[in-house]
């Protein structure tokens, strides 16, 4: 039992990060219906920055922490601009914005091959690989932290889409674009909102995502599992995304604690075959009868 | 620069020329999107060599004639994309997409933990078959197979498809049937290439055929053109050699790779073909589109001013 | 006359809404029927519904005696429905032959390998498509921009083209939805006669949804009159415009679409 519990504290922790990445994914589809596949090097650039600020600059946590969410907030408003913005003028099909994603991915990854290197670094010891006891259960600071930091982000997140104007503009977006735009709604503003927030967040997941792990370049392939996660929970919703990465999170963790370590990035494909046979739309997703 | 060095880059961009081919028919001609095929590559290298590596190497395999590799490691993948599209050809829109995405990985993940194939280390006893001569003779079969194709009422049924899929299941077209037909030769074409690849190298390794080759794949078709075989053709020995070329730079060719992958999808989305095809009945046809269409311009200027008169 | 097809207590409900109520209806052999009703009466619905895009909640659908509730759109089309849509919807990439060509691939049976190896029969059959689609471009007059891509074509034309692609399949009934839409008084009168033509030529049952009401008092010999998916009229034109229900749903509250 108390095996059991440690290792859903420990899968809900690594779950947050997940649902972290995957609401950026979640965003963004809801508004475009396109997979944003540079999300990865968004989240990728998040774990540098957080690490340079406490290495480089020497910052406190907490000012690395929003140096590095402020700095992919802007790394994904620049994505945005220059590999999207032209072909939502043009109108383009969704698969060309996908390439372009994964040009912008193959970009982001190659650019910090080259600048920084393709070399693992390790996160400095910001808090201290004591385990606190709860009962008799035994946590990592670092797990619990993270978790709850997530949590709050994540509150936050869904209160601004729920109670701002610009949230609730989005959340029109997400039913209707062109009737959103028809009754004024400045679409671009809510799509670069919409970037805004998934890169900010792409932050916080890459510091803890470097923390938990390590750091390197490409970090984005790993960020698929969130993208999984998102999918697992229905494209487009982002309770649907939380919930999906959460799961994942914890079911990961149990396949690899019970079963093996080898199954545990397998585990994330067969839940993705698995929803895509039985329930493509996810457990939150919508179900939509195409018009004729 | 000699002429071995030269031959072994016209040889590997001749090999992804097969891959790209099968994958032109599916995303050119029929409009779906994959960035699994990667995945069909490994099958077909791993079925291949293991039907043509010796019993007596480690990994053993059966020792057969490199012929039967070739079909072995088509027909493996053509038959694990039959299943596949069983699944996910019926979700709509980029669902499909990442299905196969899915599958691709999964399928790497897979090869990953088979220890009978070598695991995650890699298979290093795979007989060096792939002449230059074999890869041009496939090359070429690939595209006639490939030009027939679309120019018969099957190619017309696929490109339908791509076109508009309502109104195709309404020109009577089973549109299920003619997209697996399409995954299944595509996949084909990925694991022939595969079996190239993997007698061309000699040694493979799982994480050869990870999501940035199957995205490299669909990259490759986007810029020779969607719906085009000469493009097909062309951007398979540019893409291939371009790195080469670019090798100069080292660590900086996949930066201007990533850039002008962007820079194409956001200036010149048609690609370097567009549709069109280097033959001589191709050419006449964009001809005609194009007198057409300057008919059509003056003949509706006359109404017009025609129009106007009255 | 013998019906061709066959409607009785058609109902299709989308989540609350019901969107086509126990209609019922018939489309006599060689007859032309019109689909009249104000906007969101339900009649695009019903063509989704005759050819398969949609499944009915309830109800049946009988072409030539045989239920097709439930087949698959391209079964429907081969055995003779087919359709236009209101928002055209061609091949917009290809040219204007090879969208008719390519819908013409049910008179044709080669196989694969015989395509791919270009064996005799693969090559007279489609010599035999080849003078089919250019057949039918030459009868409907369209034969002068064979080689213009669809997209480049006229508005009125592309829907003379979308009608084109449908009798390529040769069809036994042709839904036409809205074909007037977006036309002058002009083109309409010409489509009119061209309904009429087509009908006799080919030797087929036409149904069609239309708000121009020239086009369907001039053509249609019965009239089925809908609202709120429900129908509340049919008839001749002549008994159709002097029902009092229609009058009050659609032509008295809804002046913009009766004369549109």
């Amino acid at each position: 039992m108390v095996q059991f519990l440690q290792q859903l504290i420990n899968g809900l922790s690594i779950g947050s990060v997940y649902a972290l990445m995957a609401v950026g994914y979640s965003l963004v589809y809801s508004i475009m219906n396109f997979s944003n596949f540079a999300h990865g090097g968004v989240i990728m650039l998040g774990a540098y920055f957080g690490f340079f600020s406490l290495t480089l600059l020497k910052l406190p946590f907490a000012a690395a922490f929003l140096l590095a969410s402020v700095g992919t907030f802007f790394v994904a408003i620049i994505v945005e601009r220059v590999a999207y913005k032209p072909l939502r003028e043009r109108r383009a099909p969704f698969l060309y914005f996908i390439i372009s994603a994964m040009g912008a991915s193959i970009l982001l990854e190659n650019l910090v091959i080259a600048t920084i290197g393709p070399t693992f670094r390790t996160y400095p010891e910001v808090f201290s690989k004591a385990l606190i006891e709860l009962g008799p259960l035994a946590v990592g600071r670092l797990d619990l932290i993270i978790f709850l930091i997530s949590a709050v982000s994540l509150t936050l997140l869904i209160l601004f889409i729920d109670k701002t104007k610009l949230g609730k503009a989005i959340q029109a977006a997400s039913y209707n674009v062109k009737a959103c735009a028809l009754m004024g709604v400045n679409t671009d503003r809510v799509i670069l909102t919409v970037f805004g927030l998934g890169g900010f967040l792409a932050g916080i997941a890459g510091v803890f995502f470097g923390m938990k792990y390590t750091v390197y370049p490409q970090i984005g392939n790993i960020t698929t599992k969130s993208f999984i996660a998102a999918v697992f929970g229905g494209l487009g919703s982002l309770p649907g995304a939380v919930l999906g990465s959460v799961l994942l999170g914890v079911i990961e963790t149990f396949v690899a604690g019970y079963l093996s370590s080898q199954f545990r990035d397998l585990i994330a494909f067969v839940i993705l075959i698995a929803v895509l046979v039985l329930r493509p739309t996810g457990i939150m997703g919508k179900v939509t009868e195409d018009k004729a | 620069m000699d002429w071995t060095y030269i031959q072994g880059i016209l040889m590997l961009a001749g090999i992804n020329m097969i891959a790209v081919l099968g994958l032109s028919l599916l995303t050119g001609f029929t409009g779906l999107f994959s960035f699994g095929h990667a995945g069909f590559m490994a099958i077909g290298a791993y079925v291949g060599a293991w039907i043509s590596a010796s019993p007596a190497s480690t990994p053993a395999g059966l020792g057969l004639p490199f012929i039967l590799a070739i079909v072995g490691g088509g027909a493996a993948a053509g038959a694990v994309s039959y299943l596949i599209g069983r699944i996910s050809l019926n979700l709509k829109g980029d669902y499909f997409c990442i299905a196969t995405l899915g599958f691709g990985e999964a399928i790497r993940l897979i090869f990953n933990n088979v220890n009978r194939f070598g695991g995650a280390r890699g298979w290093p006893g795979v007989p060096g078959k792939s002449t230059f001569v074999a890869i041009l003779v496939a090359d070429v079969v690939a595209v006639l197979f490939l030009a027939n194709l679309v120019k018969s009422r099957h190619g017309r049924n696929m490109i339908a498809v791509r076109e508009e899929e309502l109104a195709a299941q309404i020109a009577g077209i089973d549109v299920f049937k003619y997209k697996m037909i399409s995954l299944i030769i595509s996949a084909v074409y990925a694991g022939v290439a595969g079996v190239f690849f993997a007698h061309y190298m000699t040694f493979i390794q799982p994480k050869m055929f990870s999501l940035t080759k199957s995205t490299e794949l669909t990259i490759i078709v986007i810029f020779g053109g969607l719906g085009s075989i000469s493009g097909s053709v062309l951007g398979a020995l540019v893409l291939t050699a371009l790195p080469e070329v670019l090798r100069a730079f080292e660590i900086w060719r996949l930066v201007f790779y990533g850039a002008a992958v962007i820079l194409i999808m956001v200036s010149r989305p048609k690609g370097l073909m567009g549709g069109m095809e280097l033959t001589p009945s191709g050419i006449r046809k964009v001809v005609a589109e194009r007198n057409a269409l300057r008919e059509a311009k003056a003949k509706l200027l006359a109404e017009a001013q025609s129009g106007e008169e009255d | 006359m013998a019906a061709i097809l066959h409607i009785r207590d058609l109902t299709k409900k989308f989540g609350g809404l019901t969107a086509v109520d126990a209609v019922s209806f018939d489309v006599s052999e060689g007859g032309i029927v019109g689909l009249i009703g104000p906007n969101g009466a339900g009649k695009t619905t019903i063509f989704n519904l005759i050819t398969g895009v949609y499944k009915p909640t309830s109800g049946s659908i009988e072409f030539r005696g045989k239920s097709i509730v439930g087949l698959e759109p391209f079964r429907i089309a081969d055995m003779g429905v087919t359709r236009t849509f209101q928002n055209i919807r061609l091949f917009k990439n290809l040219s204007v032959f090879d969208n008719v060509l390519t819908a013409c691939h049910l008179n044709a049976n080669y196989s694969f390998a015989e395509a791919i190896l270009r064996l005799p029969r693969f090559r007279t059959q489609e010599k035999a498509l080849t003078a089919k689609a250019e057949d039918l471009l030459g009868i409907m007059g369209l034969l002068g921009y064979r080689d213009l891509i669809a997209n480049n074509l006229p508005y009125g034309l592309q829907r003379r083209l979308e009608i084109v692609r449908a009798l390529a399949l040769n069809p036994s009934l042709l839904l036409l939805d809205e074909p007037a839409a977006g036309m002058n008084p002009d083109e309409t009168e010409q489509l009119m006669r061209l309904i009429g033509r087509i009908r006799n030529d080919f030797k087929l049952s036409v149904l069609v949804i239309e708000h121009h009401m020239d086009l369907i008092m001039g053509v249609c010999e019965h009239i089925v009159v809908l609202n709120f998916g429900e129908k509340i009229a049919q008839g001749t034109a002549d008994e159709v415009s002097k029902n009092p229900q229609v009058i009050e749903a659609y032509l008295g509250t809804s002046e913009e679409a009766a004369d549109a």
